[in-house]
């Protein structure tokens, strides 16, 4: 089956000096007729002539991708690509590996400041949410290039939203979706026969399985995706109008309305959680390791090939079982992006582009190398390329495919700091 | 030609009598200058003096923000009872473990079980003692579900409890074998232990029972000898960070885990309110320091009528029966920690209530070691660094001092301790605010100079006795047979004290290796070593990663400790004869 596919890949790349040929045979025309007729400024318009620019530019170059690097499956897939790259460019993909994305931002920004408009350090950025919020605010992002890239149309950006918008901003072409992550569940099935589905099944199941569920304390990205999941659920029954000021920043006058339900919820939620909602967990590493204790039953988590992995390291029990809650899931894109001052704006590109590829994507998704979801839409792909994606036998601790019915947008992300400070004010006596 | 080379010889004696003699002056310079800079360098901050931040103006507001801070009554009132109970029940189980053991050979065999466990760095121990009391932890295994009824790991609050229990009893564990083994070595003196063994024996045959004996004959002359150290384990248990990081609770945490949390923010101007909060930390460990002192002269008075009313016994025989359980608990408790310990990192699947792993798998260790090389090169290096600096130092002023033939003043005494009795927590950050002005990228160098401070002091108490014991006759009979002062203290001196300088040696680099804030905080986290890296895991994804990480960190320094004893009985097989 492996070396089949492996086949498939191989001669798939059969065509890649065909094609390179044609094409570099298209633009030295194009060029040669561009220096006596007028035809050059349409054909430059010309997707294709222009990635072959790109393409040109970017070749033989060093990439310094800034990207976070705390966990070792990622940074091995980065590795992987780093040498596919070195093979196909031969562009040198460095990986700056991160503890916190906003280093990078900062970076940039201080960049900026100094004039430094050019040759800045960071050269490609895996970035979204609030980051690339501030980075759009303060126009530290190259701009119309990500729409550009070939493989962008195999997201089916027309019918497929969530390409074009980062945690509700629109990305204008600064970045190139790289993969989704969602907010699923999971539980222990020797603990629970018949774990809630949605978050009012939640906050009776907890009734009656008081202690056996909590969420990492603010401000932990699990525990506040847990927050905002609650929030968005909450405000269903809102009229659309409401509902709407979730997707757009906070104002001083709505963030009390706003966050009042969840407020409410919470109130009533936390006398059923671990240790009577007075205790949180510091980290989600450590609600992970509570359910392999059996002090809880149930956890989530936005990165679900974690969870079979971690049973396969014993460090979860044979009975876990992942779901996604019926009344939606949390879902973002994450992205890569140039910063405006890039050094090697070109050969980026040509790095996104890559991590665009059906290959890369295929790659990234198998369960036993990331896992990550691909944003590439299976009918803008050719049935080989659809054959890469194909995984067969499930783990049985890993989420069933196709178990996301529903999707939720996230909220915008100025709601994160409103949500964080009202937490701290009622229920953490400090950070 | 031979005067040439007695010109020459007579230089070279000038020049180590003159580095000796300078060296005292050195090691003062490299302990009071960082504590009494970085101190400062605290003070400076908290008033809102802070450059780095272009904060030039005088104020309070580092007070305000920090009075402002929601819980911190309840961070200063955990932060006092941690501190000040975990003291109380070393201070007092030692005496009693002292008093009703006394002359007994159980005294040693206790010794011999505790020593190992005072090498054990503070992370790994609190990890082991977290393991333990987990509500799915080995005392609720051992009685799940026969006793307990137990099929899920039940509703529990330990670790982590808002009282702080489970920080006080790791603390507790941890400081009384160090208290104890300090009142060994105290009774270990020769004239000393003589004399209260013999005063002693007369009052148990003036009829006194020996508890009774310890109390009111022994105690008197060996608590100021305990003083010191007391001191430095109430300083250390109010101020410091692992126990109460992986023990204790977080709504709110004790007052040092806060600040540290601050110090370490994005939000560079938290650093002031850290600023402030190091100074409350300063007031609270010196308050306690204070307090400890007041209740001692107030005991000492008080207790002037009952030393001398001649009653034999205070129901010594319950109070003995006591002590010999409490002792059996704590071994037990201690037993069982490291026994957890040893099974999670080589669990597979072991699920709650189970007393045993599933079956047993080295993958753990494998994994953790393929990950370890750099932090552990890290450990060595900084250790192996700090340590030998240190001993060296040590040497040339012990030396100094014989060559002059006059003890150290004691100031310098005094000055040695400086780093044990002032919170690391209060210096370390002005340390740091100084280290990032002066070179910010040297983050190696800085670890190993703040590790410096804490290697020092240990080094010099452990070498300090054995060389002042050096019999002085071999010196000058080969000082009178023309040996220069660098031969005699190469070729006479440094064999007599080969084990007690591989001793010293094993102790420094576990002090260094158990380091966890120095190290975060000047290696800017950049620097890991074994320990920073248990610290960060004890509350992670794998209780078995964990484990591996703590066991590793508790073998290290046994492996010098075990090296720093076998090598001498190799190398001078004939002394040992």
């Amino acid at each position: 089956m492996l070396t089949n596919r492996g086949r498939q890949v191989s001669n798939r790349f059969r065509f890649w000096p065909l094609v390179y040929f044609l094409c570099s045979m298209i633009s030295i025309s194009s060029f040669a007729v561009s220096l006596n007729s007028s035809i050059d400024e349409k054909d430059l318009d010309d997707p294709h002539t222009h990635w072959q620019e790109v393409e040109r530019l970017g070749k033989n170059q060093e990439v310094y991708f800034y990207a976070w690097g705390s966990d070792a499956q990622i940074n091995a897939y980065i590795q992987w690509a780093a040498e596919e790259l070195k093979a196909k460019y031969n562009i040198q993909l460095v990986h700056v590996k991160l503890s916190d994305t906003s280093e990078a931002v900062s970076r940039v920004l201080a960049e900026k400041s100094a004039n430094n408009h050019h040759l800045g350090s960071v050269d490609l950025i895996w970035i979204n949410g609030a980051n690339f919020a501030t980075m759009s605010e303060h126009a530290l992002l190259l701009k119309d290039w990500a729409t550009k890239l070939p493989n962008f149309q195999l997201t089916d950006p027309l019918n497929n939203p969530t390409v074009n918008f980062d945690f509700g901003i629109p990305t204008n072409g600064m970045e190139a979706p790289w993969g989704q992550a969602s907010f699923t569940f999971y539980f222990d099935s020797l603990a629970v026969k018949k774990p809630p589905k949605t978050l009012s099944d939640l906050f009776t199941w907890s009734q009656q399985n008081p202690g056996r569920f909590s969420y990492p304390k603010p401000p932990d990205y699990l525990g506040m995706s847990f927050l905002k999941y609650a929030l968005v659920i909450l405000h269903e029954q809102s009229n659309e109008s409401i509902r709407a000021q979730l997707n757009q920043p906070t104002r001083s006058q709505n963030i009390k309305t706003m966050l009042e339900p969840l407020w409410q919820f919470l109130d009533e939620l936390h006398p059923n959680l671990w240790r009577n909602g007075k205790h949180f967990m510091q980290s989600s590493a450590q609600m992970r390791r509570l359910v392999d204790d059996t002090e809880l039953s149930l956890g989530f988590t936005f990165t679900s090939p974690e969870i079979p992995a971690a049973v396969d390291r014993y460090d979860l029990p044979r009975s876990i079982r992942s779901y996604a809650m019926a009344d939606g899931s949390l879902s973002n894109t994450h992205f890569v992006a140039i910063p405006y001052n890039a050094s090697h704006p070109h050969a980026a590109q040509v790095v996104a582009n890559f991590l665009l590829s059906p290959e890369a994507q295929a790659h990234k998704q198998n369960p036993a190398i990331w896992g990550d979801k691909t944003v590439l839409v299976q009918s803008a792909l050719t049935s080989e390329q659809r054959a890469l994606f194909h995984s067969d036998n499930q783990h049985p601790s890993a989420l069933p495919t196709n178990s996301i019915e529903r999707t939720l947008s996230e909220p915008h992300p100025s709601w994160v700091a409103a949500i964080e400070q009202g937490w701290e004010r009622r229920y953490g006596a400090s950070r | 030609m031979a005067l040439n080379s007695n010109a020459h010889q007579r230089n070279k004696v000038d020049f180590f009598s003159r580095i000796t003699k300078f060296s005292p002056h050195f090691l003062l310079c490299i302990l009071i200058v960082p504590v009494l800079g970085g101190l400062l360098s605290v003070l400076l901050p908290a008033f809102g003096w802070a450059p780095a931040m272009e904060q030039t103006t005088f104020g309070l507001h580092g007070f305000k923000a920090l009075w402002q801070t929601p819980g911190l009554g309840q961070m200063v009132m955990l932060t006092i009872t941690t501190g000040l109970v975990s003291t109380v029940l070393a201070f007092v189980i030692t005496l009693l473990m002292l008093s009703a053991f006394f002359n007994s050979p159980w005294l040693n065999r206790i010794q011999r079980i505790f020593s190992p466990i005072l090498v054990i760095p503070h992370a790994a121990a609190a990890i082991a003692v977290g393991f333990l009391i987990a509500p799915s932890g080995m005392i609720s295994r051992l009685i799940s579900p026969w006793l307990s009824s137990w099929e899920l790991a039940p509703n529990g609050i330990f670790p982590h409890d808002s009282l702080g229990i489970s920080i006080i009893l790791g603390l507790t564990l941890k400081e009384l074998p160090f208290l104890l083994l300090m009142a060994l070595g105290v009774l270990a003196q020769p004239e000393l232990g003589k004399k209260l063994k013999q005063q002693h024996q007369v009052a148990l045959n003036l009829g006194y029972y020996p508890m009774t004996a310890f109390f009111k004959v022994v105690l008197p002359s060996l608590y100021p000898m305990l003083r010191l150290p007391i001191l430095a384990v109430l300083v250390y248990a109010s101020a410091s960070v692992e126990m109460p990081l992986i023990l204790g609770p977080n709504t709110p945490p004790t007052l040092a885990v806060a600040i540290m949390h601050w110090f370490q923010d994005v939000d560079l101007n938290l650093r002031i309110k850290a600023s402030a909060g190091a100074l409350l930390q300063l007031c609270l460990s010196g308050g306690l320091l204070a307090l400890w002192l007041i209740a001692e002269k107030a005991i000492s008075r008080l207790s002037h009528a009952p030393l001398t009313n001649g009653k034999r016994q205070y129901c010594d025989a319950i109070w003995n029966k006591v002590t010999i359980l409490l002792t059996l608990l704590i071994i037990a408790f201690i037993g069982l920690a490291l026994i957890g310990l040893i099974l999670w990192s080589l669990a597979g699947f072991w699920r709650f209530p189970a007393p045993l792993p599933e079956h047993l798998v080295l993958l753990h260790f494998e994994s953790a070691i393929a990950q370890m090389g750099n932090p552990l090169f890290n450990t060595l290096a900084v250790g192996v660094i700090a340590t030998m600096f240190a001993v060296i130092v040590t040497l040339f002023c012990l030396e100094a001092e014989q060559l002059s033939a006059k003890p150290l003043s004691r100031f310098t005494s005094i000055i040695i301790y400086l780093p044990l009795v002032i919170p690391s927590i209060a210096f370390l950050f002005g340390l740091v605010w100084i280290q990032q002005l002066v070179h910010e990228q040297a983050s190696f160098f800085n670890v190993v100079f703040v590790h410096l401070l804490f290697v020092l002091p240990y080094v010099f108490l452990s070498l300090a006795s054995s060389y002042r014991r050096l019999d002085p006759r071999f010196a000058r009979v080969a000082a009178s047979l023309g040996t220069t002062p660098l031969n005699v203290f190469l070729q006479v001196k440094l064999p007599q004290l080969f084990a007690p300088i591989l001793i010293a040696i094993a102790l420094g680099l576990a002090i260094s290796f158990g380091q966890y804030l120095p190290t975060l905080l000047a290696g800017g986290g950049r620097i890991s070593t074994i320990t920073t890296e248990a610290v960060t895991l004890a509350n992670g994804a794998s209780r078995r990663t964990s484990a591996v990480y703590a066991i590793i960190q508790m073998v290290l320094p046994l492996i010098g400790f075990m090296l720093a004893w076998i090598l001498p009985k190799y190398f001078f097989k004939s002394a040992y004869k």
